[in-house]
């Protein structure tokens, strides 16, 4: 049993590597891709820096609470600079020369109008061309307004209680002197890009995983068609000799094509698709379901050219479903559902979780389902192989 | 010493359609044997159930003495199959395809070369050998084809129609390979299409016809059934059932039946005697415009027992 296998498996091995379009699936295909993703999408983050205008027509305690708190941490520190400008012609001509990216405006009055509840507003000058300062700036003043509409109920109801303006004005000016805390978050699309470089990465290597898989199987066909298969079948050997050897060196190229891919992507743009053990039984689980389903592809179709139209199809269809092309968030409900027929889907969310921190731990639903697709697609092939093409 | 091949009561359906039916037969070691028939007859069917490509609905076949059912890998080991087609892989040298074949068949490395080498000069491609097949002719890849079912040294070659499409040198080189497999005593189950390769190849002969083995024996056997009866192609001019039942009537014609729609097939003994009688027989309803009288041989046979010629 074992030395036919491994004739058969040989011979399969060599006829996949002389086939230059095979080796092109398996390992170059993937690689460029998921590198052009990569250089698109991941690598190292550019640090975040912005710098914003201050224009103080005020001169109260809330704009310079708002500068002190702005630059109160390390982290904004690194992050923000702030210019004091005049005006805010001074600050706008500032932005469009891109001098600075954005700037905000404190109104004559504005702490005053602010302690005396009668709230205030600030002016935000941005540009399109530094979109990231706009956001700081704007996220600065979204506090600043939290802030000024928190103080003015307050002191609206003081007046309301009876307070006397007086005693409510010197206790904002005792406590509100600290001004708002600003924090700014971690940049919210730093994360993201990580995440969408792992994901395109592991997605490429996914779906071409199957592809390569299918090169092998439609082999079956392409020896039924040459009248091999025939031979093979009248030798001495035990009759699932032909799939059984085929499948392993199918699985075999699969898994060297998703680990190639995903070696790249760790080497050249020093992504992290999490943890290695349990990224391997995933991608395993994965492409032994697809080995599956390449053979059921191969126990139905009448021709090997027939097989690769069914194989691309069901590789794209199932890879855009299952979010090895477009990440599932971004599908609509009813795709996000029927992404859990494939195989991808399940595989891509598991790749999700591992490179979220995931351990092997949190992926055992993922891997058992595919597993069970796996089982399922290969005992219906195996139906199939015992009335069809090997009956 | 045990039978080459034993079949009895092979049997296979396909949907409603019966393929083959009950058919059996024997190959004795060292006997060549042809399997005659129309196509659509059974023929491949049975050769695929022999060869252990397709499982019997029922019945049984013993290769050497080794069940093919029971003992499949023992009984595999002592066929040579040689498929109709060309299945060899058309990117590898002859060297490498017959290598590959042969290690299905776990040839020891050594036992394996000096077998390719041995096959190699029996088909004649021992300087060919490294090039690629899809670069060899129609009839080198025939030839080639015949080689990776030696490999083994079986004990029976299945040859399924050898020659189909090549040119008659080819042919011939392949005939006297074959001629050569059999005067060294190897046992043969022979198809064609060629009934002169049949007659020429084999001692005996079973033909088959929708299914059935239909009759079976050395060529002498089967031509005496048809007695001493030339077969008769009249082509005539006029009413052909009226005159097929008027030639019925004449002395020592067996059978006169109506083909076509203007001819009658006869058989009658010596015929060409009769000529002068036939054109009596038809006076009043037909006038006979062409004469063709064939001399009992296999094919003849072959007609008589299928109603069809090989090639139909």
């Amino acid at each position: 049993m074992l030395r036919a296998l491994l004739v058969v498996s040989g011979h399969e091995l060599r006829s996949r590597l002389r086939d230059g379009t095979a080796l092109l699936i398996a390992l170059v295909a993937p690689v460029a891709l998921a590198s052009l993703f990569g250089l698109a999408l991941g690598g190292e983050d550019p640090p975040l820096r912005a710098s914003i205008g201050i224009v103080d027509l005020d001169g109260g305690d809330f704009p310079t609470s708002v500068r002190r708190e702005a630059l109160a941490t390390e982290e904004l520190q690194d992050v923000l600079t702030l210019r004091d400008y005049a005006d805010e012609e001074q600050a706008g001509a500032a932005v469009d020369d891109g001098e600075i990216g954005a700037a905000i405006v404190f109104p004559p009055g504005f702490s005053d109008s602010v302690g005396a509840g009668e709230g205030g507003e600030v002016t935000v000058l941005t540009s399109d061309s530094t979109p990231l300062a706009g956001v700081i700036a704007n996220s600065m003043v979204d506090q600043i307004s939290a802030l000024v509409e928190a103080r003015t109920l307050a002191v609206r109801a003081s007046l309301d209680a009876g307070v006397p303006a007086d005693e409510v004005r010197l206790f904002v000016e005792e406590n509100g002197a600290a001004g708002p805390t600003l924090t700014l978050d971690a940049d919210p699309m730093a994360g993201g890009k990580v995440d969408v470089a792992v994901h395109y990465a592991s997605g490429m290597a996914v779906l071409f995983a199957y592809l390569v898989v299918a090169t092998s199987t439609r082999s079956l066909l392409t020896d039924r068609q040459l009248g091999t298969l025939s031979r093979l079948r009248v030798a001495p050997v035990p009759q699932w000799t032909p799939v059984v050897g085929k499948g392993i060196v199918g699985f075999l190229l699969a898994m060297t094509s998703v680990c190639v891919t995903w070696a790249s992507s760790v080497l050249f743009f020093g992504l992290s698709w999490g943890d290695p053990l349990a990224v391997l039984v995933l991608c395993g689980a994965h492409v032994l379901a697809a080995t599956a389903i390449t053979m059921l592809v191969a126990s139905n179709a009448r021709t090997d050219a027939q097989a690769d139209g069914y194989n691309l199809g069901i590789a794209f269809v199932s890879g855009i479903l299952g979010g090895s092309l477009v990440p599932l968030y971004n599908l609509p409900e009813f795709l996000q559902t029927l992404a859990l027929f494939t195989p991808n889907g399940w595989t891509s969310t598991g790749l999700a979780s591992l490179a979220a921190g995931g351990d092997l731990g949190s992926v055992v639903g993922p891997i058992g389902v595919v597993c069970l697709i796996a089982v399922v697609a290969g005992g219906l092939a195996a139906l199939r192989f015992r009335k069809g093409l090997l009956g | 010493m045990t039978d080459a091949l034993v079949c009895q009561d092979l049997t296979k359906r396909f949907g409603r359609h019966l393929a083959v039916d009950s058919i059996s037969f024997t190959i004795e070691r060292g006997e060549a044997y042809g399997l005659l028939g129309p196509n659509g007859a059974g023929k491949t069917t049975t050769i695929s159930m022999l060869s252990g490509l397709l499982r019997p609905d029922a019945g049984s076949v013993h290769i050497a003495g080794h069940a093919l059912t029971q003992d499949p890998r023992a009984a595999k080991a002592r066929i040579g199959y040689v498929p109709q087609e060309i299945a060899l892989y058309p990117e590898l040298t002859g060297r490498e395809n017959l290598r590959y074949f042969g290690r299905l068949y776990g040839l020891p490395r050594r036992t394996l070369q000096n077998r390719i080498a041995e096959v190699l000069d029996l088909v004649g491609l021992t300087d060919r050998a490294d090039d690629k097949v899809g670069d060899y002719s129609g009839g080198m890849k025939r030839r080639i084809n015949i080689g990776a079912a030696l490999l083994h040294e079986p004990t029976l070659l299945v040859l399924d129609e050898p020659t189909v499409g090549v040119d008659p040198q080819s042919r011939n080189a392949i005939l006297e390979g074959v001629d050569q497999l059999v005067a060294a005593g190897m046992s043969l189950l022979y198809t064609s299409h060629y009934m002169e390769e049949v007659e020429r190849v084999c001692k005996r002969v079973g033909i088959i016809d929708k299914g059935r083995l239909v009759a079976e024996g050395t060529k002498r056997e089967l031509v005496s059934r048809l007695g001493t009866s030339d077969r008769v192609e009249l082509v005539l001019d006029g009413d052909i059932t009226a005159a097929a039942e008027k030639l019925r009537a004449v002395d020592r014609v067996t059978e006169a039946v109506p083909t076509g729609t203007s001819s009658v097939r006869l058989l009658a003994e010596g015929s060409r005697h009769l000529l002068p009688s036939f054109i009596a027989a038809v006076e009043g309803v037909a006038t006979i415009t062409g004469v063709e009288i064939t001399e009992p041989d296999l094919e003849a046979a072959f007609l008589h027992l299928t109603g069809s010629t090989l090639r139909d």
